[in-house]
């Protein structure tokens, strides 16, 4: 019998032998268990074993390939053992891909050796999933055989499943969805975003200024002193000074109703037109450049305090309100875009994004109207906050405006105020 | 338990509970309880070892120079990555590796080196062979046999594609395959290949004098053959002697072979095996303690253990049942004939052996297989049960001297017992099936 055939007879030996006794280990498994957290519903503390074996033939972990893995080589892989590991695992919630966190390295003994262990925060930044999924791909390429074991704990309720190559995927009904707490964690993010959103409320507030002031003209017939004089205001060398304008001035309303009307109608009109657009956005049948809509709301917030200092429109601020709202609407969206909604919790998350908006004005609004109304009168109202202020608020949009439009930035704007 | 399972997800966690029944269940939460006890004071949590120096796991060194062959395979393959010949290579010592070490990690990585070449339209013959020696090594015997089939038909002299259907053959039971695979053996692969795998055959209907007379005629393939093939034919005359009685020869066979292939696992266990039937579980213990890694080995030293009662059995059952309880989570079952074994002679429990020998049958029937199934039926008092495999022995002419008397006993009991039912010959699939009812 000759060399070759012995060679070959070796391995069909291997292959002949085999089946009469199983192998003697178990083949690769990996144990991804998560956990829902009790105090936080967005978050789930994930604990994920893998065999140090694995983890050495897919990256490489006993450096000094001496056939001993110690602590110590583990810890110096650890940045890439969670590089490799937390790119082929994702988990959803409803859909929407949640952030991992690395949180810790441990070590945990299985009946068939040392595991690494990686511990992390799935955190679902804003839904609470009520469906999670699991797609798992670790070893794929390596090893088709290789398993995650899953293991799912909410409150009460434990589910499991087996995934791998050829079932990658796991979907396990955590809780009933809860659109309600869905709801208002999105109405809390629409408050905020109002509040922090300072080009929103600089737009409003110029709005809102003068509600509780009533333009009077004082006609154009006056003489050439008087022509002069309106020449230097529209100049505005004179603007700052001047107590009012020549032209006309402001007098404060004589009761409550008529400025609160005024302020209702501001924001039904600027609440309507976002509205429309944040929802058109959302839903996806709207898509503007960011830049142009960042550049109109500058643009907005400009126009609106412009108006204070050459009043154009008086009776009809709402208008303003109504027409520059469509583009505040698609600032709002912007704020959800980069969540791909789930559909089951669209009307949860936009509603309460859109009512928490609202919220959010409306408490400025209501903090604003009686203070207004109380200072009317006063010089300081009707000087330093309606002039004054507006100007400021001017230039500063101005500063969004050219920021926005041609995307550079103006040396030491950005210090004061975001960009 | 209150899982909420979608599609089939849930599927492989549950199966083994539904053909193993409720009381299944329960003994594996009082076996796991038990072990959550036992094993205390090892890590069950995850725990920060005490320093940067201590050593968590071995793994191949480079010194071994089997390591280094795959090195450089996989660093050859590496460069050449459509290159179905170094793939090929590759993968064959990943199997050899996996074979010799029992590490079943290495049946994946061949896989997985092969996956590329599979996913062609035709796939070349050898990659093809190699598929199919993985999925019988995975006990995927009939889709081995399949595979191995349509590459008969494209090559009908492929001698590796030929002996591996006559082993796949020889462990399905199908006899009338294995012989027409050896005859073509012999025709293509020489007399060597042919002799030994009628031998292996012989071995298995009635003829065992037969069989160890013809592997005394290939015992020294001469001085050029590698070790591993004379250990191998070694380990089946210990094999074939043990089965004829002969206990001593046996012995010497066992003791040859792992002279050529020292810790070879599947002599190791097979030997092992061979010691505590013949009642000397010091000397397995003595064989198999420092290789408890392997589960094949581990059970060896659990079953010696608890023949002998040492103090060390309570917790190492323990260790064992939590190592067949995460072979189950994966949900392949591959190690049903061990566990029944272990379930009938160390946990003392013969109808869970019972159930479990039979979802054995129904994958393989090599002698051993045979054997513990017997024997659980017997053990169970459920001579009925045991029809299938006697009808098989009946078919087969399968004569083994551990297989005889468990025969003979079992038809006396059938007949005492109820022998209308004997008489009737009441097919087992009468009985609920167990693997039927839950799926």
């Amino acid at each position: 019998m000759n060399v070759p055939k012995l060679l070959f007879a070796l391995f069909v030996f291997a292959a002949g032998w085999m089946p009469l006794s199983a192998l003697a280990h178990k083949e690769s498994d990996a144990y991804l268990t998560l956990r829902a957290d009790p105090a936080n519903n967005h978050v789930m503390h994930g604990q994920w074993d893998i065999a140090l074996r694995d983890l050495d033939y897919a990256i490489g972990i006993d450096a000094n390939h001496d056939g001993a893995i110690t602590w110590g080589e583990v810890q110096a892989r650890r940045v890439a053992i969670e590089q490799y590991a937390m790119a082929r695992m994702e988990v959803k919630g409803d859909g929407i891909t949640c952030d991992m966190q690395p949180t810790g390295q441990k070590i945990d003994e299985h009946t068939d050796g040392a595991y690494d262990v990686i511990l992390f925060d799935a955190v679902c930044d804003k839904n609470i999933p009520s469906k999670l999924t699991v797609v798992y791909r670790l070893m794929y390429d390596l090893d088709p055989y290789h398993r995650g074991i899953v293991t799912i704990h909410s409150g009460d309720k434990i589910a499991g499943a087996v995934l791998g190559p050829s079932n990658p995927v796991a979907s396990l009904n955590l809780r009933e969805p809860e659109r309600w707490s869905e709801f208002k964690s999105f109405m809390v993010d629409g408050i905020w975003h109002i509040w922090t959103g300072i080009d929103h409320i600089m737009f409003l507030l110029s709005l809102l200024l003068p509600a509780v002031l009533i333009m009077r003209r004082t006609g154009t017939n006056g003489g050439a002193w008087r022509k002069s004089a309106a020449v230097a205001e529209s100049s505005g060398a004179l603007m700052l000074l001047a107590p009012t304008s020549s032209r006309y001035r402001w007098e404060p309303v004589a009761s409550f109703w008529p400025a609160c009307l005024d302020v209702i109608k501001i924001v039904s009109a600027f609440s309507l037109s976002h509205s429309i657009t944040l929802s058109l956005a959302v839903l996806g049948y709207v898509h503007v450049p960011s830049r142009l809509v960042e550049s109109g709301i500058a643009l907005s917030v400009m126009v609106a305090a412009l108006n204070n200092v050459y009043p154009l429109v008086n009776k009809r601020v709402w208008l303003i309100a109504f027409a520059f709202g469509f583009i505040h609407g698609l600032g709002f969206a912007s704020a959800l875009s980069g969540l791909q909604l789930p559909t089951g919790a669209m009307v949860a998350s936009l509603g309460g994004f859109s009512i928490g908006v609202e919220i959010g004005q409306e408490a400025i609004v209501l903090a604003f109207l009686p203070l207004a109304y109380w200072l009317r009168k006063t010089r300081f109202y009707q000087v330093v906050m309606l002039r004054w202020v507006s100007i400021l608020i001017i230039v500063i949009a101005l500063g969004w405006l050219v920021q926005r439009a041609f995307d550079i930035l103006i040396p030491g704007f950005s210090a004061i105020l975001p960009a | 338990m209150n899982a909420i399972c979608r599609g089939n997800v849930c599927e492989t966690l549950t199966r083994r509970d539904n053909y193993l029944g409720a009381s299944r269940l329960f003994l594996a939460l009082v076996l796991l309880f038990a072990a959550t006890l036992v094993s205390a004071a090892d890590h069950l949590e995850p725990y920060v070892p005490a320093g940067a120096n201590v050593v968590l796991q071995e793994v191949p060194p480079t010194t071994d120079p089997r390591v280094r062959q795959f090195d450089q395979l996989r660093a050859d393959f590496a460069q050449h990555p459509n290159n179905g010949k170094k793939a090929v290579a590759l993968a064959q010592a990943y199997i050899d590796y996996g074979r010799a070490t029992g590490d079943a990690r290495y049946l994946g990585r061949a896989m997985a080196v092969i996956g590329p070449f599979m996913a062609q339209p035709a796939p070349p013959i050898p990659v093809l062979l190699v598929h199919a020696t993985i999925q019988q090594s995975r006990h995927f015997f009939q889709a081995s046999r399949d595979e191995l089939t349509l590459i008969l038909k494209r090559d009908p002299g492929n001698v590796q594609a030929l002996l591996t259907l006559a082993t796949v053959a020889m462990v399905q039971g199908d006899h009338e395959l294995a012989n027409r695979s050896c005859v073509a053996l012999t025709n293509s692969g020489g007399n060597f290949m042919g002799m030994t795998c009628t031998a292996a055959l012989r071995g298995l209907d009635g003829h065992i004098a037969q069989a160890y007379a013809l592997l005394s005629y290939v015992q020294d393939p001469g001085p050029e053959a590698p070790p591993a093939i004379k250990a191998w034919i070694q380990g089946l005359m210990a094999d074939t002697a043990a089965r004829m009685g002969k206990f001593d020869l046996a012995d010497d066979h066992f003791k040859n072979a792992l002279q050529m292939t020292p810790g070879d696992n599947f002599l190791l266990a097979d030997y092992g095996e061979f010691l505590i039937d013949r009642g000397r579980a010091e000397a397995a213990v003595e064989l198999v303690r420092n290789d408890t890694q392997s589960d094949t080995s581990f059970l060896v030293l659990v079953t010696a253990e608890n023949m002998l009662g040492l103090p060390k059995a309570k917790s190492d059952m323990a260790e064992m049942d939590a190592r067949f309880r995460s072979m189950d989570q994966r949900g392949d079952h591959v190690f049903m004939r061990e566990e029944a074994s272990y379930l009938l002679h160390v946990e003392h429990n013969p109808k869970e052996a019972l159930d479990l020998a039979q979802q054995n049958w129904r994958v393989q029937r090599a002698p051993k297989d045979v054997r513990v199934y017997l024997e659980a039926a017997l053990a169970a008092n459920d001579p009925v049960a045991a029809k299938p495999a006697l009808d098989f022995i009946a078919d087969t002419h399968l004569a083994d001297v551990a297989i005889d008397p468990l025969v003979r006993q079992l038809r006396a009991a059938a007949t005492t017992a109820d022998p209308l039912a004997s008489a009737a010959s009441v097919p087992s699939i009468a009985r609920p099936s167990p693997t039927g009812s839950g799926r």
